[in-house]
């Protein structure tokens, strides 16, 4: 397998000057970037031409998109940035959802553009796209370099920009006159300094005297939590106050599941214990959360007897939904170290919670010979162990993930959140394995997304990646068809995947090693092949078109109103 | 009910582009808009409405000023200010 680059090519004397091109590169190296993920086009040559002499490595993937998700889960698994390149016109177009998947979730991600030269731009040129304005609802910030002098500024201010406060992506457009202008070097510019915030030590006592006098206080964990490293400061709140905790998607893996009042996750798809307890606590601590919908059903109804604490390092998120009684607006490990926790006299809120989480914990005996899936994904993230890091598609099969993975930490579960993109789970996994070649990285994925980056293979096989990848086939668009099932009179609307090729002979055909799994029998076996498995690997996992995602709250319905479907 | 903000921008390429989608994006409708020179920044002032009542002018003032590039963002008195419309409980 090949991960960074591990060989530095010689460099003569720095030269008095430098191409723009040659200053992307010399920025890039400046802050420590490893990989480089991205595919070329005409406008963004030059980049290209200089990269050969690059002390990193680039990843040449089979679609625009496939590099910004790969930069993506490079990032989630790093927390350093993750940086991908592509050309003018169609080629940036392909990255604007993977940016948009990491404005959605808040993933510092550097998408680097070419475009057409300066002085046709505007003219509807051969594959000019404004990109910059394309792209201005989903990025953090963005800029067109206008004169090369400019590049390493701009690429410092962008990196700082990327990873500071609330992360987020950047793009950096390129004309193609900047990438080839020759311009004296200037010395390297100044990183920009993030001005340190302040806590408030008034809002500090009253969120001590509030936790104090709750009868019922539940942590709301979100990704915020993943994102300022600060999951053993939660830990460690919880553990001293004695506090349940409920989690976003985002926030799975901050509390050991084996934990007693550590409940699961909240939401449309989440644990009952959890959703019960949100709905019955005095008091919700929220760290790094959003109050997504998806989290909170039907907003009005959602934690209704609770007063709130709210943490984020975002000011703009709070009291964006809900309102807050209690506001800090900080980093979370600096508001956790802050406040004073002490253990709280709840025991029989505690005692309640964990009743319910044993009540209602999933059941994994299904009747029939079928492969149940959660039974397979439970299985498969256990003998994972410690070691396991799961990227997933969207559907059906990225709900069992959050259901029955076990995560022991936030990093150890990329998925596609905010954006809910298909497509995410395999050139996640190539960034995932590539940063942490030493995870048992796990793609999982379902039939309809599996076919939005299938090209990514090559990548696989390019490099040699030892991607796993567990295929979860229900011949058909799971999540819709079940919506069609329960909210739509059974009328199934082109849902349908019956037609679906071998899959197996589909990822041998890209040279990877790949097998069938049809019967529950054989499931213990398929692990172990694919955790065996050295090189690249997929198994192609059949499962009952009928399977539905269980429990449920319906849309715009309250976290109260869930519906559990059998076996639950 | 409308509102007025006096913000503070960078004279970079698109940050006007940027503050006007960043406003109706957030649900606002933009009843007035004003833009001078201020030296090297441009100061805007703009007054704006939310198209529902959902819509919470302090947090549009939250979202611009953690926007890269506003350097400052204050309520502005203006005619049609009737009150901030209240946060969602």
């Amino acid at each position: 397998m090949t991960t960074a680059a591990s060989t530095l090519p010689k460099q003569d004397a720095t030269p008095a000057t430098a191409t723009g091109a040659r200053l992307v590169v010399e920025a890039l190296e400046r802050q420590g970037v490893e990989l480089v993920f991205g595919y070329p086009g005409g406008a963004i040559m030059p980049v290209y031409d200089a990269l050969t002499s690059a002390r990193f490595k680039h990843i040449l993937v089979r679609h625009e998109q496939g590099a910004a998700f790969a930069a993506d889960a490079y990032a989630r698994v790093t927390g350093k940035p993750g940086v991908c390149l592509a050309t003018s016109g169609p080629g940036a177009t392909n990255l604007v959802t993977g940016i948009a998947n990491a404005m959605m979730d808040s993933i510092p991600l550097i998408a680097i553009t070419g475009n057409v030269a300066s002085p046709l731009m505007g003219t509807d040129a051969f594959q000019e796209i404004d990109i910059l304005g394309v792209t201005l609802p989903i990025v953090k910030h963005s800029w067109i370099v206008r004169d090369a002098a400019d590049i390493p500024a701009v690429f410092a201010e962008a990196f700082q920009v990327a990873t500071s406060g609330r992360p987020g992506p950047v793009l950096i457009d390129l004309p193609k006159d900047v990438q080839v202008a020759a311009v004296a070097r200037a010395s390297s510019p100044a990183t920009p300094k993030e001005p340190a915030q302040r806590l408030d030590p008034a809002q500090l006592r009253r969120a001590e005297s509030a936790i104090s006098a709750a009868q019922r206080p539940l942590l709301y964990i979100g990704g915020g939590v993943r994102i300022a490293n600060a999951t053993e400061d939660v830990r460690a709140f919880a553990r001293s106050t004695g506090i349940p905790g409920v989690c976003t998607l985002q926030g799975l893996g901050v509390l050991p599941p084996e934990w007693p009042s550590s409940l699961g996750m909240i939401g449309m798809h989440g644990l009952r214990a959890a959703n019960e307890a949100v709905q019955q606590c005095d008091l919700l601590i929220v760290l790094g959360a959003r109050f997504d919908d998806r989290a909170t059903g039907q907003l009005a109804k959602f934690a209704p007897h609770a007063r709130v604490i709210h943490i984020d390092i975002d000011a703009a998120e709070i009291g964006k939904l809900r309102d807050a009684q209690i506001a800090i607006t900080s980093d979370l490990k600096s508001a956790l170290r802050a406040l004073s926790p002490r253990p709280l006299r709840i025991d029989a809120w505690r005692t309640q919670c964990e009743q319910a989480n044993t009540e209602h914990a999933f059941r994994y005996d299904a009747p029939g010979e079928d492969v149940y899936a959660p039974a397979l994904l439970k299985e498969l993230s256990e003998r994972a162990g410690d070691n396991f890091i799961a990227t997933c598609d969207v559907g059906q099969h990225q709900m069992w993930v959050a259901q029955h993975c076990r995560f022991s930490t936030p990093h150890a579960h990329l998925t596609s959140g905010g954006l809910g993109a298909m497509g995410y789970g395999v050139p996640a996994g190539i960034g995932a394995k590539l940063a942490r070649p030493d995870a048992d990285v796990i793609t999982i994925t379902g039939d309809g997304s599996f076919f939005m980056n299938i090209q990514e293979l090559a990548t696989l096989k390019r490099y040699d990646i030892p991607l796993k990848i567990v295929l979860l086939d229900n011949s058909s668009l799971g999540l819709v068809r079940q919506w069609q099932e329960l909210f739509f009179d059974q009328n199934y609307s082109e849902v349908d995947l019956s037609d679906n090729p071998d899959f197996a002979a589909v990822a041998r055909a890209f040279g990877i090693d790949a097998f069938r799994i049809s019967k529950r029998e054989d499931v213990s076996a398929g692990i172990e092949r694919l955790l065996a498995a050295t090189g690249p690997c997929l198994a192609h996992v059949v499962i009952d078109p009928r399977s539905n995602v269980w429990p449920l709250v319906p849309p715009g319905k309250s976290n109260s109103d869930m519906i559990h479907g059998v076996p639950e | 009910m409308t509102s007025s903000f006096l913000i503070q921008i960078d004279r970079a390429e698109g940050s006007l582009q940027r503050l006007i989608g960043l406003i109706e994006r957030r649900g606002f409708h933009i009843d007035q808009l004003a833009v001078a020179d201020a030296g090297a920044h441009r100061e805007v002032r703009v007054a704006v409405r939310g198209r529902d009542s959902g819509r919470c002018s302090e947090v549009l003032g939250r979202q611009i000023d953690r926007m890269i590039g506003a350097r400052r963002v204050a309520p502005a008195p203006s005619p049609h200010v009737e009150g901030a419309v209240p946060c969602p409980a």
